[in-house]
């Protein structure tokens, strides 16, 4: 009878999972879209998807935005990471940058449907900071609790930014295809960015595995749970099919003639969207094992 | 000592403040649980979520056996990251060292559950039949609407063994202070940096080390599943609320 330990609850999950993943592929989404604007002629061949591209942001905000509040148990209360500040919360700053993002999306909208080249300018750049901070703040929401120690990496924030950069880079490459507006130019663009974020998230994944297998106990905990109920989604679907397939699939022409297949538009989105999928399942199992250690404790 | 982002700066040592702590003798500790209840009693705590457990490890084998128990609660720290993290301010440092909670502020955004090294918030159910506290996360409060009429929270009062003793640190005449300065205590997970306030006399590795606190209980197992599963329909993760 008094075997008894209270189960305590892990506080993220589902909701936050695709809350992160959605609004990191909004964000680059928009930096994609924004980037003739931004860095000139060095991004041209994403010049049609400018207005695509904003619109497509907005309705993932519009989608994210809401998820983000209803997973508050205090929904009505959203705007009190606003109204009470507090500088050292990542999340605070987050609602903030979430809202000045928002406002940035309708600037550069406002400044396409005015040809107003100076708002669209500022939009873009502001925006694409802006942009830049979502993937950032989602991984210093978990870096800074030092309690859970699989968290407290600096590697997490930059392993979200390039993790979004691959998810974001897939949608743009999906919907290009889809509007029949995935030329020569654009797949090889969206290849180099994506052989880039890839190859960032091979080597930091690479690094997490490292600190796992030589840290402390509740590392060692954590290697245990991924390689025990998390296997799959971890070294199938994130780590095989979600970086080193598609990592293949864009550096491979780069250094194999016999590769060269896959500078087709078609199989640059088939990688996109593998990288993708890692995308999400690299989030899902990082957040839930994440918490998994000190449950029980 | 300087912390960042709190509304009171740590009171430990500090003359003409007060700070408030507790220690538990776990040689003292019989597992009766009657501080579990009268902490339920004070608060209406709901079921399936505790402001203060006593968690039962045994170790060994007949006849080489030992039960273990340890008593759990907020360590109202003196460097609390759950209120650096909190987005809103309504969970915050008094000045007398007690972390407490602006129920009226707080969002439900659980960033102070996951930031807590020692599992000691928790989210209110959405309904509570007598209490109109609902959705936010909630804790233990060292009984400070007690403490500040003179009276020491529920816990101790009621610990039949005076296992748990509450007083004020920075006073070198009370029981803690002599305690903490004579006795070889010892605080949970200090390497954390949080300062916690919560001082354990002879607590067992099982106890303290993190990775031999593995899940045994079935029974808990499904008791929580089931308050999960009545408060969301998920059982464990986002199922609070």
């Amino acid at each position: 009878m008094f075997e008894y330990m209270p189960m305590h609850i892990a506080p993220w999950g589902l909701e936050i999972v695709i809350y992160f993943f959605l609004i990191g592929t909004a964000s680059m989404v928009f930096a994609v879209a924004a980037a003739a604007t931004t860095f000139g002629n060095v991004a041209a061949p994403f010049k049609s998807f400018e207005l695509t591209g904003a619109i497509i942001t907005l309705v993932l905000l519009l989608v994210v935005a809401p998820l983000l509040i209803m997973d508050l148990a205090q929904p009505w209360r959203f705007l009190n990471p606003i109204l009470y500040f507090r500088w050292t919360s990542p999340l605070s700053w987050g609602a903030t940058f979430l809202l000045l993002f928002g406002l940035s999306i309708l600037g550069f909208l406002y400044g396409i449907y005015t040809d107003h080249p100076y708002i669209k300018r500022v939009s873009a750049v502001i925006g694409s900071l802006l942009a830049l901070s979502m993937p950032l703040y989602t991984g210093l929401d978990l870096m800074v609790n030092q309690a859970r120690q699989f968290w407290a990496t600096p590697a997490l924030p930059v392993l979200f930014v390039v993790l979004s950069i691959t998810s974001g880079a897939a949608l743009v490459a999906l919907v290009q295809l889809a509007m029949g507006k995935l030329g020569e130019d654009n797949a090889r663009l969206l290849r180099f960015i994506l052989a880039f974020s890839l190859g960032v998230t091979f080597f930091l994944v690479l690094g997490l595995v490292q600190s796992m297998v030589f840290g402390s106990e509740e590392l060692q905990q954590v290697w245990g749970f991924i390689n025990s109920d998390y296997s799959t989604e971890f070294w199938i679907l994130g780590f095989v099919v979600g970086v080193v397939i598609p990592l293949a699939l864009t550096v491979g022409p780069m250094v194999m003639p016999a590769l060269d297949f896959a500078r087709s538009p078609v199989v640059v989105t088939v990688a996109a969207l593998c990288g993708a999928l890692g995308a999400y399942v690299l989030r899902d199992v990082i957040i839930h094992v994440g918490q998994l250690p000190q449950l029980f404790f | 000592m300087t912390a960042i982002g709190l509304q009171a700066p740590p009171s430990l040592g500090v003359p003409g403040k007060k700070r408030w702590a507790m220690v538990i003798d776990l040689r003292r500790c019989i597992g009766c649980m009657a501080c579990v209840s009268a902490c339920k009693a004070e608060f209406d705590v709901p079921l399936g979520v505790w402001r203060t457990t006593v968690q039962v490890k045994d170790t060994g084998t007949f006849p080489n056996a030992r039960r273990n128990f340890m008593p759990r609660l907020c360590n109202h720290c003196d460097n609390p990251p759950c209120v650096r993290n909190c987005p809103t301010g309504a969970t915050y440092k008094h000045e007398d060292g007690f972390v407490l909670q602006h129920y009226e502020r707080c969002i439900g955004c659980r960033t102070c559950i996951a930031a807590c090294p020692y599992n000691a918030r928790f989210m209110l159910p959405r309904n509570r039949t007598r209490v109109g506290i609902n959705s936010v996360v909630d804790k233990c409060t060292f009984c400070e609407h007690r403490v500040s009429k003179g009276l020491v929270p529920a816990c101790v009062q009621t610990c039949i063994g005076r296992s748990r003793i509450f007083g004020d640190l920075n006073d070198p005449n009370s029981e803690v202070s002599r305690i903490v300065a004579t006795q070889k205590t010892q605080t949970l997970k200090p390497e954390l940096g949080t300062r916690p306030q919560v001082y354990y006399i002879k607590p067992d590795r099982i106890a303290t080390e993190q990775v031999l606190s593995a899940p045994k209980s079935y029974a808990a197992r499904s008791d929580a599943e089931a308050f999960y599963r009545h408060n969301n329909g998920s059982r464990f993760f986002g199922g609070m609320i």
